[in-house]
C-alpha cells in the first residue's frame, strides 16, 4: 500500500502543480455569505431529462475541484438536486470531461469477472467516472446502478443512464457520487456529489406540507484527501471557515419552521449535527434518516448522520432578535480513526418578519406524480419486511491492520469464516444468496477505527445495537459501528436485509463508506440469484 | 510544492493521528523545506567534531534506553531498579530530527559491547542519519549518513549489529546501508545494497546473527544475507512467507536464536500470528505459522535470554503476550497473556518494540514502548507456575517517556548476550 499512497500523492502533487490548466469547474461561492439551495431540476411528464459533465480543476488554494457541470441558460451550475417522483423516468447523460494529462500515473484493473464492459471499459485511473445512485433501490445493471463495471473515460461519448424510479421508493433524500473503485474518495473530495430528492414526503408526513425545504449537502475536503490533516467542511460548497471568514448564513423569518434535507456527502466525517437556538440546542424533528421516512416524529438534539448518511428534520428559527448556529459536534473515530472534529457548519439569520423565505417547493403535475400522491404509506417498499420469514442469519465483521503508525494499513470487511482480503474488482462474490431472501446480518468492527456500513441496492432494518434491541428499528442503508476500545466484546449492529424485490437480482456491494477504506478495499460483492 | 509545504507547517490536528499518516507522504517534502536552507552535511561535522573529546565512562548499572525519534530527537536513558523499575536518567540530544512513528517491527536502536566500549546507536529517521552514544556520555558520540539515497524519513531506519558493522534498513529508499563501527562509537558508511521483496515490497525490520542478516519486506517477503565479507550478500532465499500467503498478514519484526538454529517473525495481522524459520542451514526455510493469544497485530517479538519464552508485543491493540518457545524444535506453544494495559486510548495508541528486564533467564518480564503524546514505557512482569505463566503490569508502570512524542522503540544495556 506503501507504494499506492506514494502513487496517489504522485497524482495529486500533479493536480496541483500542473492543473492550473484549465479551471472547468464554477466558482464556488464565498464563505460568510448566505446559503443557497443547490440548483433543482424536475422532470415533466414522469420523465427528467438532463445532461452533467464531470470536469476538474484546482482553485487557488491548492484544493482539486470535480464537478458535474450543469449548463442552464444563465450558465454552468454545480451539481444540481434531482427532484424525481416514483414511477419517474430518469435519463442523465454523464460526459467525463476531465483532462489531466497525467491521470495515467494511477491505473487500476477494473474489469470484473466475465469481463463484463458497460460504457468504455478501459483501465481505470483517477480521471474514470462512472455514477451510485446512492440509496435508491433501483437495479444494478449497466445504465442505472452498476458500479463495478462501469467505466466512462475522459473524452470518451455522453454516457446515458436510463433509470426507471420505482412507483414504491420511499420518498425522501438520497444522492448521487462517483463510484470507481480506487479512485472513488479522489472525486468525492473534490465535490463531485449532489442530492436526489424522490417528491412525496408531505403526503406521508403531512407535517411537513407547505413548509420551506431547504437542501443542504455538507463535503469535506481535504488537501490531499488521504492524509488526516486540516480539511474544510462546506454546505452546498461553501467552506465554512469560521473564525477565519464568516460563516456560512441560513436566512430565516423568526419562529419559522423550516424542512431542513441533509446530505453528509463527506469522505469520512461522523457528524453529530445539532441547531443551537440562543445559546441552546434545540430539539429538532426528525422527518427521515437515510430517505426513509420515520414510523413518526422523533424529537432529538442530536442527529448522528454517518458518512452517506441522510437526515430530514424540522428547524424552528429563534424568534425575532435571537440567533441561532448548525454545527457539527466532536466524534470519537477510536485510536486509529481520523479526528472529527466540532464545527460550526452555518449561522442562523433573521430576517424580517415581513421579508419572504424561499417558498416550498411546487411540483410540477405529472401522472406519475397524481400516483404517487395517492400512494399510501404501507406499500412503500420495505414496509412490509416484518411479515416475512428470516431465511438466512450471517456475521460480517470489520478488521484494519497497521504495520506501522503511517501504514501501510490493509482494510477489510469480511464474512465471517471467509479469508480476510481486500476488494478486487474481479474477485468472486462473498455472498451469494437469491430473490426473495430475508437475512439478518450482524456486522461486527473489530477494528480500532469507527466504520460505516452501507449497502447498495437496498435498505436495511436496523435491529439490534451491541446485541440489544434499539428502541427504533429504523430503515437505513448505512450505519456507524464504534471502533473496539481494545477490551471487551466487540461493537456490532444487527439488520435485516429484504432481498424479496426481483429487480436488485445481480450483483451490487456491501462496503464501508469512509471512502478511503472502500477505496482501499473494504468491499465485497454480494450477488442476489434471480 | 509550496502548498504542501504550507500544510505541513499548518497541521493541528492531535498527534497521534495526524502522525498515522501525514509524515508517511508529507515528511519528504517537510525535510526538503526544513534543509533546503542549510546544510545538514555542516550540522553532522559540527557534531562529530563535539563528540570526538566525550568522555567514555561505563555504564555503572544496567539501563532501560528509549531512541525518542521525535522531531526532537535524542535517547532517553533510565536507570533499572531492583524490582526493575526505570528510573529517568538522562536525555542525550541527537544531532538529527526524528519523525515519531513508522513501522513497527523496525529496532531503531542497536546496542553493542565492543572491548571496553559500550556503545548505543539510534536512528533519526527525518534526517535519515544514525548517532552513536557512549554509554555514560551526555551527548551523542556523532552521526553518519548513508549515500544521498538512503532514506528513511517517511517510515524509519531499521537497525541491527555485531560488532564490527552496523547494518540500517532505510526504508523509503529500500536500501540496507553498511557502516562500520569505529572506536568512540563513531559509524563509518562503506555501502548499500539497494534490496525489496518478491512483489516489490520495501524493506521493513532486520536482524543479524554472526554472518547472517535477515530482512523482512512490505510484501510479505523475507530473505536472508551473508555479511562475511561486511556487505550483505543475498543467501538466495528470498521467498514469501507462509502466512503472508493470502495477503492478510506478513512478517514485520524479527529476532534470532543464539544457536543461529531459528529466525522468528513477529507478523503485521488482524490476529496474533508468529511465523518461524529454520536457519539452521544458512538459509531461511519456509516458515511455520503460529497464532498464539486472540491480541490484534504481532509485529514485535523478542525472545527471552534462556530462549524459553517469546514476548510478543500485540502493536495494535493493548495487551503483550508471553508464549513459550522450545529452541530445540522451533515451536510456540500458548503461555499468557495481559491485561489490558493502563492509559490505552487516553495516552497512547500503539505498543511498540520490547526489551527485556534482566539479561538472563526468563528476562523476568519487558519494557514496551507505547506510542502517545508524550508517550510511555509499560512495565510488566512475568510468574511462572509450571507450564502456565501470568504477566502482570506493574503497579508504576507506564514510565512517562517525555521526550519522545511518538515513540516506537526501546532497548536495554547491557544487551542480552546474543
Amino acid at each position: 500500500m506503501g507504494r499506492v499512497v506514494r502513487c496517489l500523492l504522485l497524482i495529486a502533487l500533479c493536480g496541483i502543480t500542473c492543473a492550473y490548466l484549465t479551471a472547468q469547474c464554477p466558482d464556488r461561492p464565498a464563505s460568510g455569505s448566505v446559503v443557497q439551495d443547490p440548483l433543482a431540476i424536475e422532470g415533466q411528464n414522469g420523465v427528467l431529462q438532463a445532461s452533467f459533465a464531470l470536469g476538474h480543476s484546482v482553485d487557488a488554494n491548492g484544493f482539486t475541484h470535480y464537478c458535474y457541470q450543469y449548463q442552464t441558460p444563465a450558465g454552468v451550475v454545480e451539481a444540481p438536486t434531482l427532484r424525481l417522483r416514483p414511477g419517474d423516468q430518469l435519463q442523465l447523460s454523464v460526459s467525463n470531461v476531465i483532462q489531466d494529462a497525467d491521470a495515467s500515473k494511477m491505473k487500476m484493473h477494473h474489469a470484473a469477472a466475465g469481463g463484463t464492459v458497460c460504457g468504455d471499459g478501459g483501465v481505470a485511473t483517477v480521471s474514470s467516472t462512472n455514477v451510485h445512485f446512492h440509496g435508491m433501490p433501483i437495479p444494478p445493471i449497466c445504465h442505472q446502478d452498476d458500479v463495478i463495471n462501469t467505466l466512462i473515460q475522459p473524452g470518451s461519448a455522453p454516457f446515458d443512464f436510463n433509470v426507471p424510479i420505482p412507483a414504491d421508493t420511499p420518498p425522501g433524500l438520497y444522492w448521487y457520487h462517483p463510484h470507481v473503485h480506487g479512485f472513488t474518495e479522489f472525486q468525492v473530495n473534490g465535490g463531485a456529489a449532489g442530492a436526489i430528492i424522490v417528491e412525496g414526503m408531505d403526503k406521508v408526513r403531512p407535517e411537513v406540507k407547505g413548509l420551506t425545504e431547504r437542501v443542504f449537502v455538507i463535503r469535506q475536503q481535504y488537501l490531499v484527501p488521504w492524509i488526516p490533516g486540516p480539511y474544510d467542511l462546506s454546505i452546498n460548497y461553501q467552506v465554512s471557515d469560521f473564525p477565519q471568514t464568516g460563516p456560512p448564513v441560513i436566512m430565516m423569518k423568526p419562529g419559522e419552521r423550516q424542512f431542513w434535507r441533509v446530505v453528509n456527502a463527506t469522505l469520512q466525517d461522523f457528524m453529530p449535527v445539532e441547531v443551537w437556538i440562543n445559546g441552546t440546542p434545540e430539539k429538532l424533528e426528525v422527518i427521515a434518516l437515510d430517505g426513509y421516512p420515520l414510523k413518526e416524529t422523533r424529537k432529538t438534539q442530536t442527529i448522528l448522520i454517518p458518512p452517506a448518511g441522510r437526515a430530514e428534520f424540522i428547524v424552528q428559527a429563534p424568534p425575532a432578535g435571537g440567533f441561532g448556529q448548525f454545527l457539527t459536534d466532536a466524534y470519537s473515530t477510536g485510536p486509529t480513526g481520523n479526528a472529527d472534529l466540532s464545527q460550526l457548519l452555518a449561522v442562523i439569520q433573521l430576517k424580517g418578519s415581513d421579508a419572504k423565505t424561499q417558498p416550498a417547493k411546487t411540483e410540477p403535475a405529472s401522472a406519475t406524480q397524481e400516483a404517487s400522491a395517492k400512494a399510501p404509506a404501507s406499500i412503500m417498499r420495505w414496509s412490509d419486511i416484518d411479515s416475512k420469514p428470516v431465511t438466512a442469519q450471517r456475521k460480517l465483521f470489520f478488521s484494519e491492520e497497521f504495520g506501522g503508525t503511517n501504514g501501510p494499513i490493509q482494510f477489510y470487511i469480511t464474512v465471517d469464516g471467509q479469508k480476510q482480503k481486500v476488494f478486487q474488482p474481479d474477485e468472486r462474490p462473498a455472498i451469494t444468496t437469491h430473490v426473495g431472501a430475508v437475512e439478518d446480518w450482524t456486522i461486527e468492527n473489530r477494528a480500532l477505527e469507527t466504520h460505516a456500513f452501507h449497502i447498495h441496492q437496498i435498505h436495511f432494518k436496523l435491529l439490534e445495537v451491541d446485541g440489544k434491541p434499539v428502541a427504533h428499528n429504523d430503515m437505513m442503508d448505512t450505519v456507524a459501528i464504534p471502533y473496539w476500545e481494545g477490551k471487551g466484546p466487540y461493537h456490532s449492529v444487527k439488520v435485516r436485509m429484504d432481498f424479496s424485490d426481483p429487480t436488485i437480482a445481480g450483483t451490487f456491494l456491501f462496503h464501508c463508506h469512509i471512502l478511503l477504506h472502500e477505496d482501499l478495499g473494504m468491499m465485497h460483492k454480494i450477488l442476489v440469484l434471480p | 510544492m509550496v502548498h504542501f509545504t504550507n500544510a505541513v507547517v499548518s497541521i493541528h490536528v492531535p498527534m497521534k493521528i495526524s502522525a498515522r499518516l501525514f509524515k508517511h507522504t508529507l515528511a519528504p517534502f517537510a525535510r526538503q523545506a526544513a534543509l533546503s536552507s542549510c546544510s545538514y552535511a555542516a550540522i553532522l561535522v559540527v557534531v562529530l567534531s563535539l563528540g570526538s573529546g566525550l568522555s567514555r565512562t561505563a555504564l555503572a548499572q544496567d539501563y532501560l534506553v528509549a531512541n525518542d525519534d521525535s522531531f526532537t530527537s535524542g535517547v532517553s536513558f533510565y536507570s533499572i531498579g531492583a524490582d526493575g523499575t526505570p528510573t529517568f536518567a538522562q536525555h542525550v540530544a541527537g544531532p538529527g530530527l526524528g519523525i515519531s512513528g513508522g513501522f513497527f517491527g523496525m529496532n531503531r536502536l542497536a546496542t553493542v559491547n565492543i572491548e571496553s566500549t559500550q556503545c548505543i546507536f539510534a536512528s533519526e529517521a527525518f534526517t535519515s542519519d544514525i548517532m552513536g552514544i557512549v554509554a555514560g556520555s551526555s551527548v551523542a558520540a556523532g552521526a553518519a549518513t548513508g549515500s544521498a539515497t538512503d532514506t528513511g524519513s517517511s517510515n524509519g531506519i531499521g537497525l541491527a549489529a555485531n560488532k564490527k558493522h552496523l547494518y540500517a534498513s532505510f526504508s523509503d529508499s529500500s536500501t540496507i546501508g553498511t557502516f562500520a563501527i569505529e572506536p568512540g562509537c563513531l559509524l563509518t558508511f562503506v555501502n548499500d545494497v539497494a534490496v525489496s521483496g518478491l512483489n516489490g515490497g520495501i524493506v521493513d525490520g532486520l536482524a543479524i546473527h554472526k554472518n547472517m542478516l535477515i530482512a523482512t519486506y512490505l510484501d510479505g517477503s523475507i530473505e536472508s544475507f551473508n555479511v562475511a565479507s561486511g556487505t550483505p550478500v543475498s543467501n538466495g532465499d528470498k521467498q514469501m512467507s507462509t502466512g503472508s500467503v493470502g495477503g492478510e498478514t506478513y512478517p514485520n519484526g524479527i529476532d534470532i536464536t543464539q544457536d543461529g538454529h531459528f529466525a522468528i517473525f513477529g507478523d503485521t495481522s488482524t490476529n496474533d500470528v508468529v511465523e518461524v524459520s529454520d536457519i539452521s542451514l544458512g538459509r531461511l526455510a519456509p516458515t511455520t505459522v503460529y497464532q498464539t493469544h486472540s491480541g490484534i497485530s504481532s509485529s514485535n517479538v523478542l525472545l527471552s535470554p534462556d530462549e524459553t519464552i517469546l514476548y510478543i508485543s500485540n502493536t495494535q491493540g493493548d495487551v503483550v503476550t508471553a508464549a513459550f518457545f522450545d529452541k530445540n524444535t522451533g515451536v510456540i506453544t500458548r503461555g499468557c497473556k495481559s491485561a489490558s494495559l493502563k492509559d490505552y486510548v487516553s495516552g497512547w495508541s500503539y505498543l511498540g518494540a520490547l526489551a527485556l528486564q534482566q539479561i538472563t533467564g526468563n528476562g523476568g518480564g519487558v519494557y514496551v514502548a507505547e506510542f502517545g503524546a508524550p508517550s510511555g514505557i509499560a512495565v510488566l512482569n512475568l510468574e511462572l507456575a509450571g507450564s502456565s505463566c501470568t504477566l502482570k503490569e506493574a503497579p508504576g508502570s507506564p514510565v512517562p517517556d517525555e521526550y519522545s512524542r511518538g515513540l516506537l522503540s526501546v532497548g536495554r544495556f547491557p544487551p542480552r548476550s546474543f
